[in-house]
């Protein structure tokens, strides 16, 4: 037995121990800049390894992303690491976590010129640096849904089988995003509202990524997701079938934000990255990675988005609002879907 | 007399204790993670108040719905393993075997995904009997019907897998007596295969439940509304978007007092029958017509009810483009890490199994350790500690390791492997203990007079002995512990970096960025290696004696 339980143990150090080592390798002559990023943007095939590319030669410096599970992890990671972070960058917050972002006073004014922005909304904040944005809308499939509603009182006058796959505002970003739309729409009423939509509601699934899952197998006529989403279909795949749909209410907006870590010992370096944020070598990546629109210049983007639904009014609440209240709305909401 | 108790002793000194100091570590260890969550200043303080009357609905319903889980895969369990234990021999059933085992060990986005291809609005059945205009028998997958489905789906075959084991280990004389005295199948059912199933199933309905208990995507996703929510969901919320870790913490001691609960209640029904142990199944003879067609269809019905969604999975995988994913570094990097932490979480779930099940069964037997009340608190313990982890949610345990290594190192990420193993190793154990525990109990029961009167100690105890009746188990148990660290997301989430990933953390990396076909690629590659282990792996622990079972 013992003999045995040895055997095992000692095969369990040889195995583990190249996995230690591989993490330990890290160049060491060049000063490195170290992003927090959500997981899509620092993948492959994401924004982060043109970014990379660009930015390097710039700078002189090693770019390094670190990815987080979602936008709130990039947060959460800096706030549970506090002084002794390895951050320099946070990016990937978006609008409804500025204002929590903004208390833990872990971050520094970002010190860009805004005159490059070119949101559809007026952007004055000292800390938090927008890179890209896009519209929350109802995405559906053009082959199988031939009228589809163009706002949110024609949606709740759909038939019941009409289904939508949402997300729970508790865990993911575009069902928070989808309670604050309604809750812009129609105030107070919002409950009512919700109570309506119920029946037409398929499923709330914890991320994203389930719901559009849900989506593509045509388990619903709609899922909650942004009006880029059809680009990707139309770019990547080349398939049109996908629309986003228009809604005369206007459409709740994610703008997504960047922050220089206070923390940070390369401050110069950092905000470097945020002045180079706004420039086309990053902003032109963008849309055919992050599938969002660029928060700078007006270039022309790239074939296909000119298809895309582009709402006519933008909705956003400010950071404060949301963070004052989110907590009440939520159970509001949990309330008036569970029953 | 004197002299063998005195053997006893020395005999069981050895075989107990380090069992018992894996359990209080791996308890330490847990202690430890809710201390360095606590230590965290965190954003908010939720009054005592709410935070009751919030957690008593969820209390409520979640018991139901993994009380139900339960029950469900309880029955389809029993009647599968009972169905396949009198239907020994026909083509494809050991490759059946491995297929039902992995359902509980992919993914569970990818499980529920293949599910919802079957059953799902627009799945197969709905629109197998729409064009059949028989609309009656559609079904909607959304709701706690849904939901109670996923989980039968994924723990029935486990559960079915240890009941057939102990079916087959029931000697051929009962079968025989059986049969002499002309008992029905049912009357057999009760007399002789019923007693030879009891003591694992108290076991078995508490990681069942555990696993419903503290569902999470699943819940979700097949809900339809939040109606269903377990405290997982309101853990994640108090992490993630309060940052409230006094809260979390307080709903995850609840999940842990519900939990130790259960394990109380699962000793308590835990009957001390001696069990038997045979190496080979005994042949069976005709049965009655009626009772053959039961075997048949169930063999039939389920083959098809848990191959059709993994079917999907291989479906909605083929497209995906392989020669682009091999050729990725990302991808093969994955790959080699998934495997390595997969093998060393494995064999270290399996080291902590075996000395934990050696103490348990030192402890509760009457010959080694007698009946005294220690040994019973003892006992308790370790069996808390073996399905602890069950009600720890992996966000808590990433959580509390992230802060641990952070307090002790400088570089947190590199301790990121130790903690993946650490947090599977912890996963893997409770199922590993259901199936160790009672054949540990079984051979110290049958085999403890006549090892000690003949001095039989240590490493020849253990291959003459444990190893013979273990075997088979081990591979089994390796096999699953082995595919549960491979498809398990765990705790990478706080650890991960472009240099640290796994394939289940790629694959939600593929699904969250539109990448459909690629994840699903990565799902069908996830699925072949699982398969592949369980069927490969127990052949590996299978004696010459028994090859044909």
């Amino acid at each position: 037995m013992k003999q045995f339980i040895k055997t095992i143990l000692s095969a369990t150090l040889l195995l583990s121990a190249p996995l230690l080592s591989v993490s330990a390798a890290v160049a060491a002559d060049k000063p490195t800049l170290v992003v927090y990023t959500y997981d899509a943007f620092a993948a492959d095939w994401g924004p982060a390894p043109a970014i990379k590319k660009a930015f390097e030669p710039v700078c002189g410096c090693e770019l390094k992303f670190v990815a987080t599970d979602s936008s709130i992890g990039i947060l959460r990671k800096i706030q549970l690491e506090g002084a002794s972070t390895k951050a320099d960058i946070a990016l990937g917050l978006d609008t409804n976590l500025t204002a929590i972002a903004r208390n833990t006073g872990l971050f520094a004014a970002h010190g860009a010129s805004t005159t490059a922005l070119s949101l559809p909304v007026k952007w004055g904040d000292p800390v938090f640096l927008p890179f890209d944005y896009g519209y929350f809308s109802f995405v559906y499939n053009s082959e199988k849904v031939t009228s589809a509603p163009t706002s949110f009182d024609e949606l709740l006058a759909m038939p019941e089988d009409f289904k939508i796959v949402i997300q729970d505002p508790r865990s993911s970003t575009p069902g928070l995003g989808l309670l604050l739309w309604v809750r812009e729409v129609y105030g107070d009423k919002a409950p009512e509202v919700w109570k309506k939509l119920k029946p037409r509601i398929l499923t709330i699934t914890k991320g994203w990524s389930e719901a559009y899952g849900l989506f593509l197998k045509g388990e619903a006529e709609m899922a909650f997701s942004y009006t880029t989403s059809p680009a990707y279909h139309m770019i990547a795949e080349k398939d049109h079938k996908y629309r986003a749909a228009g809604f005369s209410d206007g459409h709740y907006m994610q703008v997504e934000v960047a922050a220089i870590v206070k923390a940070s010992k390369q401050q110069d370096l950092a905000r470097q990255f945020m002045a180079f944020m706004l420039t086309p070598a990053f902003q032109d990546v963008i849309p055919t990675t992050n599938w969002m629109y660029p928060a700078a210049g007006n270039r022309s983007l790239p074939a296909g988005f000119e298809k895309l639904h582009v709402p006519s009014k933008a909705l956003l609440l400010s950071g404060e609002e949301v963070a004052k209240n989110r907590k009440a709305w939520v159970q509001e909401w949990l309330d008036s879907v569970s029953k | 007399m004197a002299r063998q108790r005195q053997q006893i002793n020395l005999t069981s000194y050895w075989s107990w204790r380090p069992g018992v100091l894996v359990a209080f570590g791996l308890l330490g260890l847990v202690t430890l993670v809710f201390a360095a969550i606590l230590g965290v200043r965190g954003d908010s303080v939720t009054q005592a108040g709410t935070f009751w009357r919030d957690i008593g609905d969820v209390l409520m319903i979640t018991t139901i719905q993994a009380g139900l889980s339960t029950v469900f895969s309880l029955a389809v369990g029993i009647l599968l393993a009972w169905s396949l234990r009198h239907r020994q021999r026909f083509p494809g059933r050991r490759l059946l075997l491995s297929l039902l085992s992995t359902s509980m060990v992919l993914p569970t986005l990818v499980v529920a995904l293949g599910l919802i291809d079957v059953f799902g609005r627009r799945g197969w059945w709905n629109s197998f009997v729409a064009d059949g205009s028989l609309d009656l028998l559609s079904v909607s997958i959304y709701g706690l019907g849904g939901i109670v489905l996923a989980h039968v789906y994924m723990d029935a075959p486990f559960v079915a897998r240890g009941l057939l084991h102990r079916l087959e280990n029931i000697p051929a004389e009962h079968f025989k007596l059986a049969r002499s005295l002309g008992l029905s199948p049912w009357q057999r059912f009760r007399t002789v295969e019923w007693p030879a199933l009891t003591p694992i199933i108290p076991g078995q309905c508490l990681v069942v439940f555990l696993l419903s208990f503290t569902s999470f995507a699943i819940v979700l996703m097949l809900g339809g509304s939040p109606r269903f929510n377990t405290l997982e969901v309101a853990i994640f919320e108090a992490i993630k978007l309060e940052f409230d870790l006094p809260r979390a913490v307080a709903l995850a001691l609840v999940q842990l007092a519900v939990c130790a609960g259960l394990v109380m209640m699962a000793m308590a029904f835990r009957p001390g029958t001696a069990q038997q142990v045979v190496r080979r199944a005994a042949p069976m003879w005709p049965e009655p017509r009626f009772a053959f067609v039961l075997q048949w269809l169930v063999i039939g019905l389920f083959a098809v009810l848990f191959l059709a969604p993994l079917l999907a999975v291989v479906l909605n995988g083929i497209g995906a483009d392989y020669a682009k994913l091999f050729s990725s570094s990302g991808f093969r990097t994955a790959a080699a890490t998934s495997l390595v932490l997969a093998a060393v979480s494995a064999l270290i779930a399996i080291a902590f199994g075996l000395l934990i099940a050696s103490s348990q069964r030192h402890l509760t037997s009457t010959l080694r350790s007698g009946t005294s009340p220690l040994n019973r608190v003892l006992s308790g313990l370790l069996s808390f500690s073996g399905t602890v982890y069950l009600a720890v949610p992996a966000l808590v345990l990433g959580l509390g390791f992230f802060l641990l290594a952070r307090s002790s190192l400088d570089n947190p990420t590199a301790v990121a492997p130790l903690a993946l193993v650490a947090a599977n190793v912890m996963m893997a154990l409770p199922f590993v203990l259901v199936i160790l525990t009672p054949a540990m109990a079984k051979t110290a029961q049958k085999y403890d007079r006549l090892a000690f009167s003949l001095n039989l100690r240590g490493w020849s105890r253990w291959r003459l002995i444990e190893w013979p009746v273990l075997r088979q188990d081990l591979g089994y148990i390796l096999a699953l512990a082995f595919c549960l660290s491979l498809g398990d997301l765990g705790v990478i989430a706080l650890f991960g970096s472009q240099d640290f990933s796994t394939l289940p953390w790629l694959l939600y990396q593929h699904m969250g960025s539109y990448r459909t076909t690629d994840a699903a690629g990565i799902a069908l590659i996830l699925l072949a290696l699982c398969l592949s282990i369980f069927f490969i792996v127990p052949r590996l622990f299978e004696g010459r004696s028994n090859a044909e079972t």
